[in-house]
């Protein structure tokens, strides 16, 4: 049977787009390209850890991998062939299939699997995740992120108090090359702030330290600021750079911001760099990102118990009472398990600290996380379950309705 | 059909048109009650945690060093001929030997990893003008005890150029151990004469098996 000559005409290339995101061979080619960077992005996690992995193999567009650590090769990225994945299954299972009833677990199952890519997307776009550390009887709304480091300025009121902050994100800091650095305007502040030897991982030493003697970069206030080997566990990092503040009338100050000074225990104040420009005062400092979440957690008990005779946690939880205004009380207990669900955010009982402190000086430490897809995976699971089972049941039929018939014939 | 890609078509409009966007202006944002205040340090050496080292002044041979009142303690011996000099910036334990103390050993401590193992253990090397070593026989290096951990040995004999590099002190002696982990840097530096250094070699590992800390 000859083939059918290919109308290749702009006016038809939207049909040929269509049958090609609609066809079985881009759907295994995704599938097998998912397949590949899973097994890489697999192996490369454990030397670069979770997070450097995520970045690479699945949150990104493209990738060049590199074939025993030498060989570079171009592949798409996690994100890529998940969007192609979802285009694909859109178009070829839901719209273009024929509809008919003995079809209709199949199409409900394919609902489930473009759900769970959906989730996975939501998940990647606008979730958040970050952790809150209580001391008992401390309360907080507070909840600082892991990773993300950005830095803050803050005209100073008083002594030592501040109201407000103007941040350059991590988003742009992360994207900084150390050795030329970015000029930042900061609105309705008389200075701009120069940024540069911006380090993701960094140690500011003295001077007077042996390892300072043959580094390169500025040395200020007798101290030098050296760029340090990331962590595989990105959360360890602490980032520095060299931050110029110079004023309109060309008034300047000058300073190394290291994380080290940012805070590190649930009652700890920072200590960020002060300065004065224009008659009036202003600290800033490199801090991980906070943000709030809308109601108050009081960490009223911390249990922790140990397996006798070691120094190994058998059992840690929290009884927290949650407050928010116009709501009566709530008394919860977060255990390993059991998180708290409120108002989007979930909080999981993460850690404690600080290592070897005896019980009623120990912080108790939840992972916040707020994902608006938390519970899609679950329920695509539930739904792709449910499809697969009323296929199964409508081939069971059909097929016992067959044996009925051959059996009849015979 | 027709309907099918007339969606198709839309869907990818959406999503081209979706792509882009800066997320890296400088923003403004208000301080949660409890992040208003902040606590004022009074050099860089405090904001950046660098604690204050004092002596203690016990009279007790001077080995018991707090680094913060009512802190924990770094003890240790001062072996026999050995004499405790002045503390010193980025020395914990600061100690001398040899006739005019020409030989010094001393303890210093970094936050973070402190550089690494690798770049300490050859930045030692080139200042005795020995090549470096490659990470592979820098992990085969010696391990002694320091603290109840291993720590990485380092025994390299030649011309001391110092910290500089120019100091050309012939025919020296330097031994150190690195100790680098999650909680911080550790470093034991002992340096002299090499005939001096062999004599106290027994001295050396004395005063580090004497480490300690008393909480």
């Amino acid at each position: 049977m000859p083939k059918s000559k290919i109308d290749w005409s702009p006016a038809n290339w939207p049909r040929l787009l269509f049958r090609f995101f609609s066809s079985y061979g881009l759907a295994a080619v995704v599938l097998v390209f998912l397949t590949i960077i899973t097994l890489f992005g697999t192996y490369y996690q454990v030397d670069n850890g979770l997070i450097a992995a995520k970045r690479k193999y699945f949150t990104s567009w493209f990738l060049i991998h590199e074939f025993f650590g030498k060989f570079p090769v171009p592949l798409p990225g996690g994100l890529l062939l998940m969007l192609i994945l979802f285009i694909n299954m859109t178009i070829g299972a839901v719209i273009k299939v024929r509809k008919r009833w003995r079809g209709i677990g199949l199409l409900i199952s394919h609902f489930g699997m473009l759900m769970l890519l959906a989730g996975g997307f939501v998940t990647f776009a606008f979730a958040t995740d970050g952790n809150m550390t209580l001391y008992q009887g401390m309360k907080s709304s507070q909840v600082q992120s892991y990773r993300k480091w950005q830095i803050e300025v803050r005209p100073v009121i008083g002594e030592n108090k501040a109201e407000k902050a103007w941040v350059i994100p991590s988003e742009a800091l992360e994207k900084l090359d150390p050795n030329e650095g970015k000029t930042y305007d900061l609105p309705d502040l008389p200075f701009d702030v120069r940024v540069s030897q911006y380090y993701k991982n960094a140690n500011a030493v003295p001077t007077s330290a042996p390892v300072s003697a043959n580094a390169p970069g500025k040395e200020i206030d007798g101290f030098k600021l050296l760029q340090q080997e990331l962590f595989t566990e990105a959360e360890r990092n602490i980032p520095g750079c060299v931050a110029e503040f110079v004023g309109e009338d060309g008034e300047k100050a000058e300073t190394i911001l290291w994380g080290y000074s940012s805070k590190f225990l649930p009652d700890e104040k920072p200590m960020p760099f002060i300065f004065e420009m224009g008659g009036n005062k202003y600290a800033a400092l490199i801090t991980k990102k906070t943000w709030s979440v809308p109601f108050e957690v009081q960490l009223d008990k911390f249990i922790f118990e140990k397996h006798p005779g070691t120094q190994m946690a058998r059992n840690f939880e929290s009884r927290v009472t949650r407050m928010e205004s116009d709501q009566p009380e709530k008394k919860v207990e977060i255990k390993m398990n059991e998180p708290m669900r409120y108002a989007g955010f979930t909080f999981f009982q993460e850690s404690y600290g600080p290592p070897n402190a005896p019980i009623e000086e120990m912080f108790s430490q939840f992972a916040v996380a707020e994902n608006p897809a938390d519970q899609w995976p679950l329920w695509a699971l539930v739904i792709t379950g449910i499809g697969l089972a009323i296929h199964f049941v409508i081939s069971l039929m059909e097929y016992s309705k067959k044996s009925r018939s051959n059996r009849a014939k015979s | 059909m027709k309907s099918s890609y007339t969606i198709f078509c839309l869907a990818a409009a959406a999503i081209l048109t979706s792509c882009g966007g800066d997320k890296a202006a400088v923003s403004v944002r208000d301080l949660l009650p409890e992040e208003q205040e902040f606590k004022l340090a009074k050099s860089t050496t405090e904001r950046f945690r660098y604690a204050a080292r004092e002596t203690s002044g016990s009279g007790h041979e001077g080995h018991a060093h707090a680094t913060k009142e009512g802190g924990p303690q770094l003890i240790h011996d001062i072996p026999e001929g050995w004499t405790e000099k002045p503390a010193a910036m980025m020395r914990d334990v600061n100690l001398a030997f040899g006739e005019n103390g020409e030989g010094e050993c001393y303890l210093s401590r970094l936050p973070g990893a402190g550089g690494g193992l690798e770049a300490n253990v050859n930045r030692w090397r080139k200042q005795m003008g020995a090549e470096p070593l490659t990470p592979e026989a820098v992990q085969k290096l010696p391990k002694k005890t320091l603290f109840g951990q291993p720590a990485t040995f380092v025994d390299v004999s030649g011309d001391y150029g110092g910290m500089s590099g120019t100091e050309g002190k012939k025919n020296y002696r330097m031994l150190g151990l690195v100790l680098s982990n999650s909680a911080g840097a550790v470093f034991v530096k002992l340096i002299g004469p090499k005939a001096l250094v062999d004599a106290n070699e027994k001295q050396f590992n004395q005063f580090v098996d004497s480490l300690d800390v008393k909480l």
